[in-house]
């Protein structure tokens, strides 16, 4: 059981501090969790704190590769108006 | 040298905001930093980003160690990093502690009007509290002739604000841009805290109440506090004068209302949907109803979080970490030689106010016209004088002239925060753009100006000007509104031009 950093990841360091089994570390080309380390934060938080911090939406998956910030979630942008948007812009 | 200091009385507050002329800034003496205490004065006199006058002749640089943030503000993108970009939160390279503090030697050996330090980014600098205090407890040892400052969202100041007077940092910026948390849920999505993401009204809340504890413990500690907001129409825009009285009244001594930069393309929440920035007028009316109560900041430039040089101009370029590396800087020289070029400055500075106090003063005897204000953009790239060839502006700062005198009321980006690529906007060139940027300006004075712009120039309505090729900004502007009014341009006092200006 353990969380993971994707490529989606800006390497904004805000996940590290606060992971409380040091299962973060920095690496290239973005940061990663060591699984042997991650508890899910399990007997400390009730909420995984990595993704309660990380600004990026689908950065973070769960043991079930689900994304626990889904699109819209942190931006409050609806999916498909940020879809109409880049749509809009490629066709430019 | 002690010069004259104009109080900023209710009664001319009054006035300023009747005729569009803020108390802090009328005639010729035109400072925001007429009104301040000496002592505070002391403190900001050679900071670019706190001092009108000084941001003329001294540069800053910021230093982007601190790449995590703790909340999230609806116009800012942490997915964004582009070289041609110019706007908060947007660096290429984050550093290290240690390249930091290289890199900061480097730029004060090399351009030595460099007075000032910041973290501002590209997170929040107290959200990156090791990394940020590591870098400021090394330069105030290994630079002790730079001024560092900090910014913040103010989540985490009250927990920073021991360790923020130990490093012996006297200027705070900190961002509010409400003080009711229904307003704050929507400008700021969510914060973290107490390891846990807060949404809506309720993280608001919070993060209102850190940013006064905040405001209140810098102000008891002695520490300069300025107060920068986003100003967001149809969201804080009316509310921001509300805010300018109660940051003032907690004993912030400068406000910075700023215009939302929001394009789609940068991805963020008010880029994509449609949410508009403020109009130059719109943020001009807000800034002058703001300061009767406040002294309001209009030269602020929005820079990056790795900005290096003078306020109009980024020369970060010069100081890639390939490139400093390989540089050898013996500080100690450094020092010597910034304190005599310092001294110089300063000295130019002090005769400049004093000739300007006189001038003020002569302009008050001259029997008063009775003519419209006028806005008028000047090309300058620094020493408060006109200096730079229409086509190579990267910017024009826009003054308004009146019968109170000259004032300095904002900057206007040439080339629309981009690299000044021909093929950017919709088929419009740099010069159309440029002289769109300039719209409401009745005349544009520059040290040159070519053919073709200077024939597009007058078909917009805007006079061309190259007669004030190096001379004092104020004395230029004055003198061509003096011509303008002379040749009957001005006649009637009409309130609709500026209105529509």
């Amino acid at each position: 059981m353990a969380v993971s950093i994707i490529d989606l990841c800006v390497n904004c360091f805000a996940c590290e501090p606060v992971c409380p089994s040091n299962a973060i570390s920095e690496a290239k080309p973005h940061f990663l969790v060591d699984p042997k380390k991650c508890t899910e934060c399990e007997g400390d938080f009730p909420v995984f704190q990595c993704a309660s911090i990380c600004p990026i939406e689908g950065a973070i998956l769960d043991s079930f590769g689900v994304a626990i910030n889904p699109p819209g979630s942190l931006t409050g942008i609806p999916p498909e108006k940020m879809a109409e948007a880049m749509a809009e812009l490629q066709s430019h | 040298m002690q010069l004259p200091v104009l109080n900023n009385t209710p009664s001319q507050a009054e006035h300023g905001a009747k005729s569009g002329c803020s108390a802090s800034s009328c005639g010729t003496t035109d400072n925001q930093m007429d009104s301040l205490p000496d002592s505070i004065r002391e403190k900001v006199q050679n900071h670019p980003c706190y001092s009108e006058d000084a941001h003329h002749y001294f540069a800053r640089m910021h230093v982007a160690v601190a790449p995590a943030c703790n909340i999230q503000c609806h116009y800012c993108n942490r997915k964004y990093d582009c070289a041609n970009e110019s706007r908060p939160g947007v660096v290429s390279e984050l550093l290290t502690p240690d390249q930091a503090v290289k890199k900061t030697m480097a730029v004060a050996a090399t351009i030595p009007q460099m007075t000032v330090l910041g973290i501002a980014g590209p997170g929040d600098p107290l959200a990156n509290p090791e990394r940020t205090f590591e870098t400021f407890r090394r330069l105030s040892q290994e630079a002790p002739d730079i001024k560092l400052c900090v910014s913040t969202n103010g989540l985490a100041l009250p927990d920073a604000v021991e360790e923020l007077s130990k490093h012996n940092i006297d200027h705070v910026t900190i961002t509010i841009n409400t003080v009711d948390p229904e307003i704050g849920a929507k400008i700021y999505p969510w914060i973290f805290w107490n390891n846990k993401r807060i949404k809506g009204v309720k993280g608001a809340k919070i993060l209102i109440e850190q940013q006064q504890k905040g405001l209140e413990m810098l102000i008891a500690k002695g520490i300069l506090v300025k107060v920068n907001s986003v100003m967001i129409p149809g969201v804080n825009d009316q509310h921001l004068a509300e805010v300018s009285k109660v940051v003032k009244s907690k004993g912030a001594f400068l406000h910075n209302v700023m215009p939302l930069i929001a394009e789609a393309e940068h991805g963020t929440f008010y880029g994509v949907m449609g949410q508009r920035g403020p109009t130059p007028e719109e943020l001009q009316d807000l800034q002058d109803s703001c300061s009767g109560d406040m002294n309001m900041m209009r030269h602020c430039r929005q820079c990056r979080a790795d900005a290096v040089g003078l306020l109009g101009e980024d020369r970060g370029d010069e100081f890639t970490l390939d490139k400093i590396e390989e540089m050898d800087i013996d500080y100690q020289a450094a020092m010597e030689k910034r304190k005599v070029i310092h001294q110089a400055i300063q000295e130019e500075m002090d005769s400049k106010r004093l000739e300007k106090a006189v001038k003020a003063q002569q302009h008050k005897q001259e029997p008063k016209l009775t003519t419209r204000p006028v806005l008028m953009a000047v090309a300058t790239s620094g020493q408060g004088i006109i200096n730079v060839h229409f086509g190579h502006a990267k910017e024009f700062l826009i003054y308004e002239a009146s019968p109170e005198g000259v004032r300095f009321i904002s900057h206007r980006k040439a080339d629309q925060y981009c690299g000044g690529d021909t093929s950017c906007g919709d088929g419009e060139s740099v010069l159309q753009l440029t002289i769109r940027a300039l719209a409401g300006c009745e005349a544009v004075l520059c040290s040159k100006v070519g053919y073709e712009p200077w024939e597009m120039l007058e078909a917009a309505g805007i006079a061309p000007n190259g007669e004030h090729a190096m001379e004092p900004i104020e004395d230029a502007v004055l003198a061509v509104y003096k011509e303008m009014a002379a040749a009957g341009k001005l006649d009637e006092k009409n309130e609709a031009v500026r209105a529509n200006a």
